[in-house]
């Protein structure tokens, strides 16, 4: 997993936890490629990424000072409520769950929790220790690795405690999971996405009553039990 | 850069295509002073789901998509959007579909008249319905007997948008022009599939897409450039344009505007380039206006 980090003061001052940029380079693929807005400081914003195809290792292989085109922030991001609000209680207990690369959204909606004052429990999963991303804030990390080679053995969802918010990241095998034992939690789905700005209809996103609105506009965040989760495809497949 | 197209007047020659622009109101950054017209997203009389996800896969140069014309139908239509319309100053276009000719024909009778409508643009080229569509664009009877149903319920100009998928698209050129037609718009998406080689099966769950982006572009503006030969109305030339020069290309090829699609999903900004390189084009070459562009057009 590596970070990027660019310099978009507009995105950086305005962007809200799980919104995302769209960004295109010369030379690069057709399409631009979406990424959550990991961190976002000053005049800085970062993205986290694997090499997962041909534009991603181009992007990775980038030096200080080269220019990306970065449309954003796009899309609708966590609705961050205080949480004692919900629970009656002094203080509410929000739990974060990511897998994967779905920690990309996370550091800014941890930042928001705590800043709305809710105790952060941040549930990190990944296939192994390797591909875990070690960078986690918050009042309580918990690890999970599918080959227990870090913390539990087993699945995030598995492994997290009770909690009155849930705000989730990560594949969306994972993100089902996630709708069965929290119909209520917040998750940022993944989908292909084509535009970015609600026009291409590419990012559908099948909805339980039916129908489909857009990952970049509607989403990317939705209610977990507003998702038909056997109609979204499971796994993106990138390359060709 | 006034061009007179097919019974409109634009104020340029670069249109904005069905279902790369929404309806107009998505896409708050883009520079509307370049833009000549637009073209709706592709709309049915009733409202439609779209096809199931995945809907588009990113191909060399290439998009393929498979939305399958979801929309909200002509009502929603009228009521959402034409009063949006009705205050801009370049003309909308609304990309009609059906699945029989008397549903166009339907279809066009409800939007006749309504204020921020300008014209048509008569889909028989979506090749990803299940019913209609590309059916229509392939057959010059079927293809005639559409543009007469909606030509026969409407006054405005009717544009008929032509499906590269045939052999010959001199003979559909020609159907639908003696069916009454006001112009032609050359070409919609080819019909292509990629597959997915982890899970053995088609990339789209549609199997099927339409292939668009620059890799398309040859192949369409040979297809305009075979449609402008064919008839004596206007030809606007559409398959791949992200430049000026590709839409130069379509414009010496004998089209008379063009418009700007899968471009503008990459670069918001996409119509504006095009038009400002042409006019920059123009003025390096010494021509005064677009009419002064040499174009290599044969006559059959």
């Amino acid at each position: 997993m590596f970070v990027i980090t660019m310099r978009a003061p507009d995105v950086a001052r305005s962007v809200r936890a799980g919104q995302f940029v769209n960004l295109g380079w010369a030379g690069g693929p057709l399409l631009r490629r979406p990424f959550s807005v990991y961190r976002a400081d000053g005049e800085v914003i970062e993205v986290v990424l694997k090499a997962v195809g041909a534009g991603t290792a181009q992007l990775l292989a980038m030096e200080p000072g080269d220019r990306v085109s970065c449309l954003g922030p796009l899309g609708r991001g966590f609705e961050i409520t205080a949480p004692h609000a919900l629970a009656g209680r002094a203080q509410g207990a929000v739990l974060l769950i990511s897998g994967g690369l779905g920690v990309a959204p996370m550091p800014l909606v941890a930042r928001d929790a705590r800043a709305a004052g809710a105790r952060v429990t941040w549930v990190h999963g990944a296939r192994s220790a390797q591909e875990l991303c070690t960078e986690a804030a918050g009042d309580e990390v918990i690890w999970a690795t599918d080959d227990g080679s870090r913390g539990f053995h087993g699945t995030v969802v598995a492994s997290a405690p009770d909690a009155d918010v849930v705000l989730a990241c990560g594949p969306n095998r994972m993100l089902a999971a996630v709708a069965e034992r929290w119909p209520e939690a917040q998750v940022a789905v993944e989908t292909y996405m084509g535009c970015g700005t609600g026009v291409c209809l590419g990012c559908a996103v099948p909805l339980e009553r039916g129908g489909y609105d857009r990952a970049c506009k509607e989403g990317p965040v939705y209610r977990a039990a507003d998702v038909n989760w056997s109609m979204l495809p499971a796994h993106l497949a990138y390359g060709a | 850069m006034s061009v007179a197209v097919g019974g409109l007047k634009l104020r340029g020659p670069v249109l904005a295509a069905s279902g790369t622009f929404g309806y107009g109101t998505e896409v708050p950054l883009l520079e509307r002073r370049a833009l000549g017209g637009m073209v709706s997203k592709g709309i049915f009389l009733r409202a439609r789901e779209g096809t199931a996800p995945p809907r588009i896969a990113e191909t060399p140069s290439g998009l393929l998509n498979a939305i399958g014309l979801q929309g909200p139908g002509a009502d929603a239509l009228v009521r959402d959007y034409a009063p949006q319309w009705a205050s801009w100053d370049f003309p909308v276009l609304v990309n009609i579909n059906g699945e029989s000719a008397s549903e166009y024909g339907e279809l066009a009778a409800r939007l006749d008249g309504v204020p921020g409508i300008a014209g048509f643009e008569i889909n028989i080229s979506c090749p990803n319905v299940e019913q209609g569509g590309l059916y229509f664009g392939n057959d010059p009877r079927a293809a005639a007997a559409v543009t007469e149903a909606v030509r026969k319920r409407t006054k405005l100009p009717v544009w008929v948008k032509l499906t590269p998928m045939v052999g010959d698209i001199g003979v559909i050129a020609r159907a639908v022009e003696s069916a009454g037609a006001d112009a032609l718009c050359a070409i919609n998406t080819f019909v292509g599939m990629s597959i997915d080689l982890n899970a053995y099966k088609p990339r789209l769950s549609f199997r099927t897409g339409g292939l668009s982006g620059p890799a398309i572009r040859p192949l369409a503006v040979h297809l305009a450039h075979q449609a402008a030969r064919a008839v004596r109305i206007p030809v606007i030339g559409i398959g791949g344009i992200s430049r000026a020069e590709d839409a130069l290309e379509f414009l010496v090829a004998g089209c008379v505007a063009v418009q700007v699609g899968t471009a503008t999903f990459v670069n918001p900004r996409a119509i504006a380039e095009v038009h400002d390189g042409i006019a920059g084009f123009l003025d390096a070459k010494g021509f005064s206006s677009l009419a002064d562009l040499p174009r290599y057009l044969p006559r059959d």
